[in-house]
Parts: structure tokens; sequence; C-alpha cells
């Protein structure tokens, strides 16, 4: 449990804004083990997202260094942010940005296509995510035609099918009842226990925090508190 | 992934349906244009060659200046022995002498008075004195609205607005006034054996057709002819043939000391056909490229919109880990498919209205009653197989052209702001 899967070191962001600076992300010295499931916190405007897009390598910091998986998120090509994206990182949204054109299962698919995966294997592949997150029987059907709980869960199944390292999702359930925040929140906690993979979240809600072993507090960009946590268990 | 592309195209009908239908119309014009343009001016070109300039035409260098002026002072001598060697020197054409000539037709009255009179413009050809394919090559028979075709010496044709505004018919006799070659005056007394419509205001209101033998001896003009005409044997004009031609005949019998030396010219020296041709072609191309620029202008816009509108979907697809050339790369195997569906749609429906058109035409006699200008009443298209590409091509190239250019946004924007479109 000791390969830290993330690292970050005097991690600054600064956006340009009207003619100075906002520091968005000030100072951060952070590291995630593999298999952790943490959950960065704090109020709007923190830096929360800015943090998990930067860790996604979907940005790239101002100052310090952010290390994914051995790779120095700066030094990255537009290529090989993409194959790191590609084959280790899973991304689950507040809405759950699936594209509409495509049913659930290609939604799911899409993915592997991008990896070049042969039919039978992409076939395989995505019904055992489907199965994971309980939807085989929404296959066929249009990302228009689900509820939004159904909408999350083909996010997770987007995100897992490929069997990433790290799943970063952000504000996941923010657009999910009570009953659907739980029951997305176990399937997660048990992909978690069962294929080790890593999960960072972005959350200001109770409910989400309730399942983390690890709670990071982010204050106007600064770590505010880094405390580890008694789960509740699934 | 191409399959994967297809199915978003045919799902997604915002995405495909207006570029579809901008191209397709694009298409459409473009063909409809060039086909119609083609039809009328070829008709146009056709009609002149036929009635006036020949495939190339033969006059001597005095009469050539002053043409207009129809100057029979100044006519080529010697026409049976020129045309004789030009039989032998070009068989791949036909040789035709032909007389141009002025003058004034009297419809008397019987009674030594006159119903009618009015100017004429006169035309010799060969009908029944040499064998030759006048009749056919000016449309005779089909143009005859009563009578029929000279049969005999002493017989003439006459444009059928004509007849009726002298007050004659078949059978009528009506005086012929001219001058000679010379310049003596003359007379003719000729019988109307038939009546002729050609559909060009300007000849159908004053034209008067006669044999060419009976003229030579009206117009004092034994062995001699206006001008001598010459068509391709399958009587379709190429400029090159005829510029060779006209080249080869001049270089035998230049002359630059004899002002009645014989000189050729092809259509398109004649009449500023030549400017009339280049024409043609300027025009298709210019509409090919204004058709190229508006399509492209278009169709980058639409582009534009509708990139806008995907930047969602760009975003969730670099999130998962796509490549933005790729997804460049799909957007332009879109643009292909797309603008391959446009342009075929289009293709078919232009030339679908083209071959409507070469069979039905417009008809703008109604709009020519008063016209002087040599023109078809009945303005067709025409199909030429150039036109299964000539709006195809610029179709696909401006959809394609217009994806790259809108396409170029993905790139411009960061990836991260690119991504933040997917918060809203
Ligand atoms: N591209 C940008 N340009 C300028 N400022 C930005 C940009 N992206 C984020 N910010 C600013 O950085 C700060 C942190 O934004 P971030 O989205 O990370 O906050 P957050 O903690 O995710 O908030 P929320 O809980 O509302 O999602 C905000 O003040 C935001 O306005
Ligand atoms: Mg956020």
């Amino acid at each position: 449990m000791s390969e830290k899967i993330i690292q970050t070191e005097n991690l600054v962001k600064r956006f340009p804004v009207g003619d100075g600076e906002f520091t968005a992300l000030d100072d951060i010295n952070l590291s995630f083990d593999k298999g952790e499931f943490a959950g960065i916190v704090g109020p709007s405007g923190s830096g929360k997202t800015t943090l998990l897009n930067i860790i996604g390598s979907l940005d790239s910091p101002s100052q310090g260094t952010a290390t994914v998986m051995g790779k120095r998120i700066s030094s990255l090509s537009h290529k090989e942010a993409a194959q790191l994206r590609n084959l280790h990182i899973g991304f689950i949204f507040q809405v759950y940005n699936l594209l509409p054109v495509y049913t659930v299962y290609e939604n799911v698919e899409f993915v592997l296509l991008l990896q070049n995966r042969s039919a039978a294997e992409r076939k395989k592949a995505v019904m055992e995510a489907l199965e994971w997150v309980g939807i085989e029987n929404l296959a066929h059907k249009k990302p228009s035609k689900l509820s939004g709980g159904e909408g999350q869960r083909v996010a997770i199944a987007r995100a897992m099918v490929k069997r990433p390292e790290l799943v970063l999702a952000d504000e996941p359930t923010a657009n999910l009842d009570a009953k659907n925040a739980h029951a997305i929140l176990q399937t997660m906690k048990k992909l978690n226990e069962e294929l080790k993979t890593t999960f960072l979240f972005s959350t200001h809600d109770e409910k989400v925090m309730a399942y983390m072993n690890r709670l990071i507090h982010l204050e106007d960009g600064k770590v505010a508190k880094d405390e580890l946590v008694q789960a509740k268990t699934v | 992934m191409i399959k994967f592309i297809f199915k978003a195209i045919l799902r997604d009908k915002n995405r495909s349906l207006l570029p579809i239908i901008v191209i397709s119309i694009g298409v459409f014009l473009t063909i409809a244009l060039s086909g119609y343009i083609k039809g009328v001016f070829g008709d146009m070109i056709d009609q002149t060659a036929r009635f006036n300039t020949g495939h190339v035409k033969i006059m001597s260098k005095a009469y050539a200046e002053n043409k207009d002026q129809i100057p029979n002072d100044l006519a080529l001598m010697d026409a049976r022995e020129l045309t004789t060697s030009l039989k032998t020197d070009f068989p791949t054409f036909t040789w035709v002498n032909r007389i141009r000539f002025g003058g004034l037709l009297d419809a008397t009255d019987g009674n030594g008075g006159s119903k009618g009179q009015g100017p004429a413009a006169g035309m010799a050809i060969e009908i029944y004195s040499e064998p030759s394919q006048e009749v056919e090559r000016l449309n005779i028979p089909n143009a005859i609205v009563t009578g029929a075709v000279p049969s005999k010496s002493g017989e003439a044709l006459i444009g059928h607005e004509f007849a009726n505004k002298l007050g004659v018919k078949v059978g009528d006799e009506i005086t012929y006034m001219g001058t000679t070659m010379n310049g003596a005056m003359t007379f003719e007394s000729l019988t109307i054996s038939g009546t002729v419509r050609f559909g060009i205001s300007a000849m159908d209101k004053g034209m008067i057709i006669i044999d060419i033998a009976d003229v030579r001896k009206m117009l004092d003009m034994q062995d001699a002819t206006g001008e001598i005409l010459g068509y391709s044997k399958d009587e379709l004009y190429f400029d090159e043939v005829a510029r060779k031609v006209s080249n080869t005949f001049n270089a035998k019998y230049i002359d630059n000391t004899d002002e009645y030396a014989p000189i050729m010219l092809p259509l398109s020296a004649q009449n500023s056909m030549g400017s009339y041709l280049e024409m043609v072609d300027s025009f298709s191309s210019l509409f090919i490229i204004i058709f190229i620029v508006i399509m492209s202008i278009v169709l980058w816009n639409t582009g534009l919109i509708g990139g806008l509108r995907r930047y969602q979907e760009f975003g969730i697809r670099i999130a998962l880990g796509e490549e933005k050339g790729h997804i460049y790369k799909t957007l332009i195997y879109e643009a292909i498919a797309i603008g391959t569906i446009g342009s075929v749609s289009g293709t078919i429906l232009g030339v679908l209205l083209t071959l409507f058109m070469q069979k039905h035409g417009i008809d703008i006699s109604g709009m020519m009653e008063n016209a002087t200008m040599m023109m078809p009443s009945v303005m067709k298209s025409k199909f030429t197989p150039e036109l299964l590409y000539i709006g195809f091509i610029p179709g696909l190239f401006a959809m394609v052209i217009g994806n790259m250019l809108s396409g170029i946004g993905i790139y411009k924007r960061e990836t991260a702001t690119l991504f933040k479109e997917l918060e809203i």
C-alpha cells in the first residue's frame, strides 16, 4: 500500500483574470496510495475541480509538479496526456456527459474502441461493466431515456470498463436523490474493494463524505486539513 | 470507428441534414445552371454556325472587311474552281456556296398595283441546283408553315410573318427588286413555294430563300459567290480544327496585294464569336468558383455552429482519452461522408433537371418578338458528362474545407477550457 499513484509537490495553479492573476491552487502537497477511496471537500470555488483536472491531465500546473502513475503532468505532450487518460484514468462528472447519439452500450464501448480492442473483447468488457453497475437491461437505450441514477451508472460503467487504475469523480452525486446517491456510492466502494481501483472524489455532499477513508479539506486553494476517517462499511 | 461515425451521422439529423441540404442545393444549382448555360450558348453557337458563319467561312478579303453591307460587288470569283479544290484539299469538311443579298419585295395586287412592300434579307443556298444538305442544315423541312421547298427555277421561300405582312400566300407572285453585282437595277418575278418560321424573329419577318442558281442569274453573279461555308462532316464545331483548317487554307491562298483574294475565317473569328465561346467557358468556371467560395463559407459557418454545439462532445471524448488529432480526423471523415451524400443527391437532381430541360426547354419566343439577335426561341439545357463532376467535386471540397477550417477551433482551445463547457 505504499506505492504512490498521485503525488503533488508545491503545486500552484493560477488563472489569468482581467489584468492580474487568480490563484486557484496554492502550494498543494499531497500524495495518494493505490487503492485509496478519498474525497476532496471544500466550499464552492475552493479549487476542487481545478485539482482534479490537473491530476486528470486535462490541465497543467503553473508551478510545482503533479505526478500521476509516475508521469509528470506538465511534461506530457497532448498525445501522451491523451494516452494516460485513455489507458489509466476514468472520469465521472456531475452531469453524466454521455454522448447523446449513442446507446448506453455504445457509450461504454466507445472507450474500448479508442484502445483498438477487438469486437469480442469489447463485448465481454462492456457487458461486464454494465453488470457491475446493474444496468445490463438498459444496454440499448439512448441517454435521453434514462433517469439521473441510471445515467450516472452508465457514466461509472464507462469509467470502469477499461479497468483504470484511477477514477476521478467530480461531484458525482450532486444531481441525484439520496437513494440513488447511496446506491452509486456503494457500487463504487464495491469496485474499489474488488478491483483495487483508486477513487478520488470532489464533493461537498455529507453523504459522499461518509463513505471516504480520507478527507482533504481545501479552502481558498490551500489544504486546510488532511484526515483519515472511519468509513461507513458497505 | 468509421461505423461509429456513420451511426452518429444517421442518428443526429441536426448534424447532417443542414449541410446535406446546403450542399445538395449548391451542387444542384451548379449543375443545372452549367447545363443550361452550355445548352443555350451551345444552341446559339450551333444556330449561328448553321445560318451565318459556318464552321469556317471563305470570303474575299474586301468582302470580309465590309460584310455587314453585303458587298456583292466584292464577291469571290471562280467559285466553282475554288469549291472543287476545297473539296479535295479538306475532305473532312463539306463545302457549300451561299450568297446573301438585300432588296425589296413587292406584292402585286394583280391590277398592276401593289398590296404590300417590304425590305428583304435574302439568302441564296444550294437547294436543288447542287446536291447538298443545306435544306436540312437550315432545318427548313421543320420550319415550313405552308407550302414546300422550291423545286424549280423561279420559286422562293419567304418568312411566314413576312408573307402575312405582304398579304401573300403560297402560289402568289411577288417581285424582287435589287441591284446586281455590277450595280445595275434588277427585277425578278418569283412564285412563293412556301412560308417558313425559324423561330428567329429577325429572319421570320424579312427572309427570302432562293436557290443559288436562280440568284446567280438574278444578280449577274455567274461563277461568283458571296461566301463559301465549310462544315465538318459530323456537323460539330471544334475550334482547334476550324483554326487549323483556316491557317492551312490562308497559308496557301494568301496574297497581300489582291483584295479579292479569298480568306478563310473560323467561326470563332467571326461576329465576335470567339469572345462568346470564351464567355461560355469562363461563365461556367466562374459559377463553380463562386459556388465553392459561398458553399465553403456557409459550410464553415454551419461547421462552426455545429462545432460549438459539439464542444461538449469533444470535451467528453478528450476526457475519455481521445487525441485532438483523432477527433479532428473523425470530423473530416464525417465531412467526407456528408459531403458525398449531399453531392450525390445534388448531382442526381441537377442531372435530372438538365435532362428534363434538354427535352423541354424554356420557350422565350414571347420575349423575343422584337429581337434582332440570332437566338433560338426555346432555350434548352445540354447534358455533358462533365456535369457529373463539376458539381460533385466542389460540393465535396466545400464541405471538407469548411469543416477543416471550423475544426481548427478544437486545437485553438486549451483542453481545460474546452472541457470547462462540461461543467455548465
Ligand atoms: N479557467 C479559469 N479561468 C479563471 N478562473 C478559473 C478558471 N477555472 C477555475 N477558475 C477559478 O478558480 C477557482 C476554483 O475553481 P474550481 O472550479 O476548481 O472550484 P470548485 O472547488 O470545483 O468549486 P465548485 O464546488 O463550485 O465546483 C474559482 O474561483 C474559479 O472561478
Ligand atoms: Mg467544481
